[in-house]
């Protein structure tokens, strides 16, 4: 037995012990009338409470919802105590007779998950309680009132009793009622903003006990009223109406959960035969919506490749996290193997059981719709990816434009009007010619330069002309940092090909030297399984991102051009290894 | 020789602010200062008050037509000669319209050929 179900067990015993003390008081008490009823009405109510409360507490051990419905029961069972003739016990039993009251309001509140939503709502509890035990007092310190008198001749005296005042009381008994009304209100208030503010599967998880909660605090509140207005016939009807109402709540709430039960039981069997009809038509997500009766339901697809989850139609997506009040999912497996998973409304979360069904019928299904979500999301990254190639491009030629203007078209200026000036002073000022020469020899050297690094960047002639290796060997030579070129192929490549992996090499390289405080990096080109795969090492300090910098995702997108793909690992402090594969 | 013209010099490659210096001031011009953006183009010709401002089209902040247009905005401002390394028909109806006197090719810049334009 686990320590949930002998602690349960325990408070069972405790409850039938307090149930068998209750009814020991009535019989022994020589003041209660109709005392077989009283007992019976009395246990059935207190036990059905706290035997509901630990059913709801078994069930859902994380919720305290079922504590505080079993708490309910206990209170209830203190009323028993005003059925003792000694008057020290009557006295205490007024004061805290009521006090059930207020512990079915707190339930209410804490509904589903046995917490309050905000502060306020435990001051407004607090307030309930403080007025159950002030609530009599009047009475007990100035004398019962003529209808409490009549209800019950033989009742102890009060304990408490100072003087008899009928004034002092009457005034505070309107004061605690108009108070106790005021609270009931304000409950009333919260309970129907949180149905309006509730979603549908939540509404109908907490219909039962909220309606028949709104009833029984509708009733008090109008007993209190009448009770304050001195209509004593109105406040007696009123009162035994509401504790009709209140001993329903937890034959409601089982009923509640089984028809749901049932009705989920049978959306289910109707799921199974209806995806049977037509498997992986599109509808999935309408008819487990149908099923689970939450329209807000989403599915996602795990793409296996990718690591990732993404929606129908292949766009990336965030799963709610664990702590999110609002929304939770369910994985959805094949065979073992995770396909997807069904984002839901977070009270069905409640119904694991269910879930768990639905998921397990959903699965083939679902494998159908994951592999055209992952259709989609191919089109969808072709189509990112082709975009960003023609950015690419469009920013390329504005580089090169500019780099063109900025250098070596600067330096021609700049040689040509040099050229002037020698040219002027060629006979009058020789020696000031001659200087003016050599700043423009000088000049057009730095030009040269600039020109063979640009050609270089838009495309080496090493590369076309004599291949990859001779124009890696080239790079790693140039490198401001050690580069061992580990393996290089011996035979040429397709041209795209040798292309794509010279400028991954030649980008890798830049980002190492840049950002990654590397002393060395090892390249390496290799023809392997139809595949060349080109990785750049380097002993650095890693943590590379990939979604960082337009660098990398520009060599991504050229490797997705020709259909291989590229893959970063660089964890922080051990160095950063990229690789890509590219069908040959 | 080209007598007493106060020039200013804008234009952001400083290799081209001294080159054109020695280059006008051989033929005569009095080179009184030299801005290296749009901006501080407006702030010197104002404190500077020279006749002619000597202005690269390609500026780091302001286009070189729109700082011709401001300069030119006053009867009493200066004269605009535009200056690029790019030739005019890069620009189209651009010289014309920003008020600028004229347009000397960077490579092709003299104190005769300025000297045409005033």
């Amino acid at each position: 037995m686990t320590s949930l179900n002998r602690a349960l067990v325990a408070i069972a015993l405790a409850a039938v012990v307090a149930g068998g003390a209750a009814a020991a008081l009535i019989v022994s008490s020589g003041h209660t009338p109709n005392k077989g009823l009283g007992i019976v009405l009395g246990l059935v109510t207190a036990w059905s409470f706290v035997g509901t409360g630990l059913y709801a507490w078994w069930r859902r051990p994380a919720s305290r919802f079922g504590a505080l419905f079993a708490a309910v029961g206990f209170t209830y069972l203190l009323g028993s105590l005003t059925a003792s003739d000694d008057a020290v016990v009557f006295t205490v039993g007024v004061l805290v007779a009521n006090v059930f009251f207020v512990a079915f309001a707190h339930m209410l509140l804490s509904y589903p998950d046995g917490r309050l939503r905000e502060r306020w709502h435990a001051w407004l509890l607090g307030a309930g309680y403080a007025l159950c035990v002030v609530g009599p007092l009047p009475q007990l310190l100035w004398g019962w009132t003529e209808r409490m008198r009549d209800s019950c001749p033989d009742c102890p005296e009060s304990a408490l009793l100072i003087e008899r005042n009928d004034t002092l009381r009457d005034v505070f008994n309107a004061l605690t009622s108009v108070i106790g009304v005021a609270i009931v209100v304000a409950v009333l208030v919260i309970l129907i903003r949180r149905w309006r503010a509730a979603t549908a599967p939540q509404r109908r998880g907490m219909a039962p006990i909220l309606w028949s909660g709104v009833a029984m605090l509708v009733l008090l509140g109008t007993a209190l009223g009448s009770d304050a207005a001195g209509i004593s016939r109105l406040t007696d009807v009123l009162g035994w109406l509401g504790l009709l109402v209140f001993a329903s709540v937890p034959c409601v709430f089982l009923i509640g959960l089984a028809r749901s039960r049932v009705a989920r039981a049978g959306a289910v069997s109707e799921l199974l035969m209806r995806l049977g009809e037509a498997p992986g038509t599109g509808t999935l997500r309408r008819r487990l919506a149908e099923a689970l009766g939450d329209r807000s339901l989403q599915l996602v697809f795990w793409l296996e490749d990718k690591g990732r989850w993404v929606d129908a139609r292949g766009h990336p997506f965030a799963l709610p996290a664990d702590d999110d009040p609002a929304r939770g999912w369910t994985a959805v497996e094949l065979e073992g193997r995770r396909v997807g998973a069904i984002v839901h409304d977070r009270t069905l979360s409640d119904d694991p059981e269910l879930l768990g069904s639905v998921a397990a019928a959903a699965g083939l299904a679902m494998e159908n719709e994951r592999l055209q979500a992952q259709l989609r999301a191919r089109v969808e990254e072709l189509r990112a990816s082709r975009a960003r190639i023609v950015e690419a491009g469009t920013q390329e030629r504005r580089r090169l434009e500019r780099n063109l203007h900025d250098g070596a078209q600067q330096r021609l200026v700049a040689l040509s009007l040099t050229l002037r000036l020698a040219q002027a002073k060629v006979h009058k000022e020789p020696e000031k010619a001659g200087q003016l020469l050599a700043a423009a020899q000088e000049e057009l050297t730095l030009a040269q330069a600039e020109l063979r690094e640009l050609a270089r960047g838009i495309h080496p002639a090493v590369l076309s002309d004599r291949g990859l290796g001779a124009a890696l060997e080239a790079l790693a030579g140039r490198a401001p940092i050690e580069v061992d070129l580990a393996e290089i192929p011996r035979d040429r490549l397709p041209e795209p090909i040798e292309a794509a992996a010279y400028f991954l090499v030649a980008e890798a390289l830049t980002n190492v030297v840049k950002y990654a405080h590397a002393s060395q990096a090892i390249v390496r080109v290799a023809r392997m399984n139809g595949h060349a795969v080109v990785e750049v090492a380097d002993d650095g300090i890693g943590g590379a991102d990939p979604d960082r910098g337009s660098g990398l995702r520009g060599l991504a997108d050229r490797v997705s051009a020709l259909d291989g793909r590229m893959l970063l690992d660089s964890p922080a402090g051990s160095g950063t290894r990229l690789r890509a594969e590219i069908p040959v | 020789m080209n007598v007493g013209h106060r020039v200013l010099i804008v234009d952001d490659h400083p290799s081209f602010r001294a080159t054109a210096r020695v280059l006008l001031e051989a033929e005569g011009f009095d080179v009184v200062g030299e801005a290296a953006d749009g901006a501080s183009a407006l702030t010197e010709a104002g404190r500077l008050q020279p006749e002619v401002v000597l202005l690269d089209v390609q500026l780091p902040d302001i286009d070189g037509f729109d700082v011709a247009a401001r300069l030119t905005g006053n009867d009493d401002g200066p004269v605009v000669i535009l200056v690029s390394s790019r030739d005019s028909s890069d620009f189209g109806p651009l010289v014309m319209r920003s008020g600028a006197r004229g347009f000397v090719p960077k490579a092709e810049l003299s104190g005769d050929r300025l000297q045409e334009l005033l």
